[in-house]
């Protein structure tokens, strides 16, 4: 099985590339389409019907994209064994992070008229594809300086120009999918960290005042570290995380969570 | 990496229906003009992109592009710097706020090139030939009208793009001498292919590939008699570039001088 990760800024022509990818690859291979974004996406539908092969859609929300979708993939993946690659692609990135895989396949899908590269993160410089897109707007000598400048930040990048458009250039992509290696152990490992600092507006703290982030930290850590973090949805929240959030801001009683229940009882 | 192209040959793929292009082999030699035409949505731009990607039967046309003869490596194909091909698209747009000097020098930069400045006089002064209205080192490329950018863009890759081969897309020819900017592509040995309805450029040509239904359907050799409406089309446009410039400069233009040159 090989993970294809798509990751770009909104608008710079993702879905529309990865459209024309799974037009290419669905003859031959069995595919699973995963869109993550932030507050709402139809395109699971729409490459549903258009294409008939499987998807699913899955909305950030409260929580931080990246994080997220690095919970979600090994759920993804052992849902779907019987595929041969799995597309994702992730929208709403701050920028900080990336969410590429070492095992699998990253692609960022970057805008050429979304200024100088160097001003992007992981998101670029730790992709294994730059899918350069939207050239047809600039001039051929602009668009061979926007190259360069790319791989003075990533200089192992593998580049294809792309028009979402047309599909032009998809051809190099799909090769470049092809020859990327299968996924073959079960841990899979972040290219990049985490953000390491986890403050108390990450509990929903809206007051930008340092005692109220500080007690707001201190009491959502406490609830952190009662809580199993593995997201399994029994308090009838998406995640632990926005569970916290809800008990700090008495929506919810600390109790919902089995977890936590559980070692109240024994205590 | 240096790679001579001395030819290219096109071997024939299929068209919108799977049926086999009734061509036996269309080469394409060195300093050669080759204009691509056809209806809307024919497949022009497909050949183009067959041609731009070095296709090995591997593309929706499944034509195959020989290089002097002989079939191409995947290295060569998706060589990231990609210097056998350049394309100038339709669109000549700037985004960087720079003047035309640093910008040149930029790409010479990105082509793997020192700074040079007689280079970049000879870019600047080619795309002047080109156009009516003198463009400036120090000028800023955003403040270049579309005549000027055009004319730069032309200069600047016959002169700064090492690629022998260059396609050109449906470029728009408002405000340049289009035979000149022809001349300029060719004289630098390089095989130009050109999709385009524009009498002057298609006439200015070796040959006409005709593209209907995604297949290639006829070759035409460009005649004597054709190359001379060509030309005389670009007399016209001349008188027009040279009046365009008088009506920029708030002129009056009561008379037109006519002078006639003959075909080279």
């Amino acid at each position: 099985m090989k993970l294809v990760i798509f990751a770009g800024t909104p608008g710079s022509g993702k879905t529309s590339v990865v459209k024309y990818v799974i037009q290419e690859l669905k003859a031959d291979f069995k595919l699973f389409f995963a869109k993550f974004d932030c507050l709402k996406t139809e395109d699971d539908k729409f490459i549903a019907e258009r294409y008939e092969i499987p998807t699913i859609k899955k909305l950030a929300g409260e929580l931080c994209p990246d994080h997220y979708t690095t919970l979600e993939i090994p759920k993804i993946i052992k849902e779907n064994q019987d595929k041969d690659i799995i597309l994702l692609e992730t929208a709403g990135l701050c920028l900080r992070c990336s969410p590429y895989i070492k095992e699998g396949l990253g692609i960022n899908v970057l805008d050429v008229i979304s200024g100088n590269p160097d001003r992007y993160g992981p998101i670029l410089t730790q992709a294994d594809i730059v899918a350069i897109s939207k050239g047809d707007l600039i001039s051929q000598a602009e668009r061979e300086i926007f190259r360069t400048n790319v791989l003075k930040v990533n200089p192992k990048a593998k580049l294809a120009e792309v028009n979402g458009l047309t599909g032009e250039g998809v051809i190099d992509i799909v090769e470049f999918i092809k020859a990327s290696p299968e996924i073959k152990t079960e841990k899979l490992t972040l290219k990049h960290s985490m953000p390491s600092a986890i403050c108390g507006y990450c509990y929903g703290n809206k007051i930008i005042d340092e005692a109220a982030v500080r007690q707001r930290y201190l009491a959502g850590k406490e609830l952190k570290n009662l809580v199993p973090n593995l997201n399994c949805g029994k308090c009838g929240f998406k995640s632990c995380d926005e569970f916290i959030r809800a008990v700090l801001d008495v929506k919810a009683k600390k109790s919902q969570c089995p977890f936590i229940k559980e070692k109240l009882e024994i205590k | 990496m240096k790679t001579e192209i001395e030819k290219i040959t096109i071997l024939p793929g299929i068209n919108k229906f799977g049926e086999k292009e009734k061509f036996e082999k269309i080469e394409i030699k060195k300093g050669e003009i080759v204009a691509i035409v056809g209806p809307t949505g024919a497949g022009k731009s497909q050949l183009l992109y067959d041609i731009e990607k070095l296709a090995q039967g591997d593309s929706k046309s499944k034509r195959i592009i020989l290089v002097n003869n002989k079939r191409v490596s995947k290295k060569l194909r998706f060589e990231p710097k990609r210097k056998l091909i350049a394309s100038l698209a339709q669109s000549m747009n700037f985004l960087t706020d720079i003047s035309v000097k640093d910008f040149l020098s930029l790409h010479l930069e990105a082509r793997g090139k020192k700074f040079d400045s007689e280079l970049i006089k000879e870019v600047i002064g080619g795309a002047n030939e080109i156009t009516g209205e003198p463009i400036l080192p120090e000028t800023n490329i955003l403040n270049l009208s579309g005549g000027q950018s055009r004319a730069l863009m032309i200069s600047d890759v016959a002169n700064i793009s090492i690629s022998p081969v260059i396609l050109i897309d449906e470029i728009e020819n408002a405000g340049i001498n289009k035979e000149k900017a022809m001349q300029i592509l060719v004289e630098e040995g390089k095989i130009v292919l050109i999709v385009t309805h524009d009498p002057v450029l298609a006439f200015n040509t070796d040959k006409r590939i005709i593209v209907k239904n995604g297949g290639i359907i006829k070759i035409l050799k460009t005649t004597l008699k054709e190359k001379g409406i060509g030309h005389y089309f670009n007399w016209v446009g001349n008188y027009s570039l040279e009046i365009r410039e008088k009506i920029r400069n708030g002129e009056k233009v009561e008379k037109v001088k006519l002078f006639c040159e003959p075909i080279k």
